[in-house]
């Protein structure tokens, strides 16, 4: 594993909210191509985690790196901590990708309009070139006649999906999935995994936060287990489920089946 | 009633429109023109410069059109500041102060609309934006704009309506727009219900356009909220 190139690096990252201490020091590093879910029960830090390595909350402290580069972190007078340059965090962002639990496609857009939306304005992709690229997602991800829909016309499966295409359209180092499936009916929940299932077989760097654990056990190739703000399992999934390091998180698989 | 009278003055009620036409839709332009940042820097902007902002917007929104015409037109020639500036050729005029006040009244209530509905727009489609690396000033124009300006249109189109009959009270001041026509044709024959029927019937109609292009605006922009069944989506089951 040593070889293999590191895409997001973590070190002793730390968040609080007011008086609730949500990550308590998290070290952790996602090589390229890894799959990892990240599961735990809820508040035990997973989305802010997540939310952490885009910068959509700002750690306290610990070092952060994406694909090599160090987000470097500054204090405000108030002794709150926030990003230094935001050229940066832009830049940072724009090499990650977000699937959000509530999909948080934009609503006045068209699926493909939202999916050409950052390649075109971020990017600065030509756009007949981006709308080729948003087609193939779009196609990938299994709605290729939803183009002008708009997401409000479509089902949270559906929605989901083109979320995806959008996350995939950006061509990102690592795409991050805060409970993709969560939101959705049960009886739409298996569309949704299934391309995931697929980005997962095509090598793809993915860190997902989730409460499918068919999904941890048999898709990702690692398997992080939170709790009260800390990392309490960390290993294979083959390991992680059938030889857990600690009761929580017996007690917790228990929980869940 | 006499409508031979009406018939042989329509040239005045035709100067009348074309004063109401160019005083309102200058005024509206210039209003939202001026709006769209007040809401943006309403919304976004440090304390320092939403304060100004909310003191502009209380004070026309806290009283009568009628009194800030006043104020400007009757009201700055008293201040030998604006007298000796070179402002005065402008303040002098009955017609641009007119403008100015309907300019800056539909500025502050635009603004207001505009802040909620910038206010408004769904904390996770920001989220999606800045997780897909926008900077805040491409945010604001791809993604918190457009979605503002729908959810701001039938708000809008109240103020725009407002607007023009608001304009009216421009005939108080010695303009001849629609409301000054009627005044004009009513003091010459002494037919008050000629006259001022007569230009409530060209409100009406301006009314009625106006509706008619802000209906068509909404078919194109709320596209995206029709119910699924009267655009030529069908409905699927899920595969």
């Amino acid at each position: 594993m040593e070889d293999r190139v590191v895409s997001v690096a973590l070190d002793e990252i730390h968040k609080r909210f007011d008086a609730n201490e949500v990550l308590k020091g998290i070290s952790l590093s996602a090589h390229h191509g890894e799959v990892i879910s990240v599961l735990g029960p809820s508040g035990s830090g997973k989305s802010t985690l997540l939310r952490c390595i885009n910068l959509l909350e700002v750690p306290d402290s610990g070092r952060l790196f994406v694909s090599g580069e160090e987000v470097i972190l500054k204090k405000t007078r108030d002794n709150r901590t926030v990003p230094a340059d935001m050229k940066q965090v832009e830049r940072i962002r724009s090499k990650l990708a977000m699937v959000f639990q509530q999909f948080n496609l934009w609503s006045h857009l068209t699926i493909l309009q939202n999916v050409i939306e950052a390649p075109v304005h971020v990017l600065k992709v030509p756009r007949q070139e981006a709308i080729d690229r948003a087609k193939m997602y779009l196609d990938k991800v299994g709605i290729p006649d939803k183009l002008e829909a708009y997401p409000a016309h479509l089902s949270g499966g559906q929605q989901q999906r083109a979320a995806i295409a959008r996350a995939l359209a950006v061509e990102p180092e690592v795409i991050l999935f805060d409970e993709p499936t969560s939101a959705l009916d049960p009886e739409l929940v298996g569309e949704v995994l299934q391309v995931m299932r697929t980005l997962a077989e095509e090598g793809r760097t993915m860190i997902v936060v989730t409460h499918e654990m068919g999904f941890a056990q048999e898709v990702s190739s690692r398997v992080i287990f939170l709790d009260e703000g800390l990392v309490m399992e960390d290993g294979d999934p083959q390991t992680v489920f059938n030889n857990p390091e600690t009761d929580r998180f017996s007690t917790f698989i228990k929980a869940m089946v | 009633m006499d409508l031979s009278i009406i018939l042989e003055n329509l040239p005045i009620y035709f100067t009348g429109l074309k004063n109401t036409v160019i005083l309102v839709s200058i005024s509206l332009v210039l209003g939202l023109l001026l709006a769209v940042p007040l809401a943006i820097l309403r919304n976004y902007g440090n304390p320092l410069v939403q304060l100004p902002i909310r003191a502009f917007v209380y004070f026309f929104r806290g009283t009568p059109l009628l009194v800030q015409m006043f104020l400007i037109y009757y009201g700055f020639g008293q201040f030998d500041l604006i007298k000796e500036s070179l402002l005065w050729p402008f303040f002098r005029e009955a017609y641009f102060c007119a403008l100015f006040a309907f300019t800056l009244n539909t500025a502050a209530y635009t603004t207001e609309i505009l802040r909620g509905a910038i206010k408004a727009t769904p904390h996770g489609e920001i989220e999606a934006a800045m997780a897909a690396g926008m900077s805040r000033f491409l945010m604001v124009r791809r993604i918190i704009l457009p979605s503002a300006f729908r959810r701001a249109l039938p708000a809008y189109s109240n103020e725009i309506i407002f607007m023009l009959h608001g304009s009216s009270l421009a005939s108080v001041i010695t303009i001849v727009d629609i409301t000054g026509a009627a005044r004009i044709i009513n003091s010459r024959f002494y037919s008050p219900y000629e006259a001022f029927l007569t230009a409530a019937v060209f409100y009406l109609a301006i009314t009625f356009l106006i509706v008619f292009l802000v209906k068509k605006l909404e078919v194109h922009w709320f596209a995206h909220l029709q119910p699924q069944s009267t655009s030529e989506q069908v409905v699927e089951s899920p595969p």
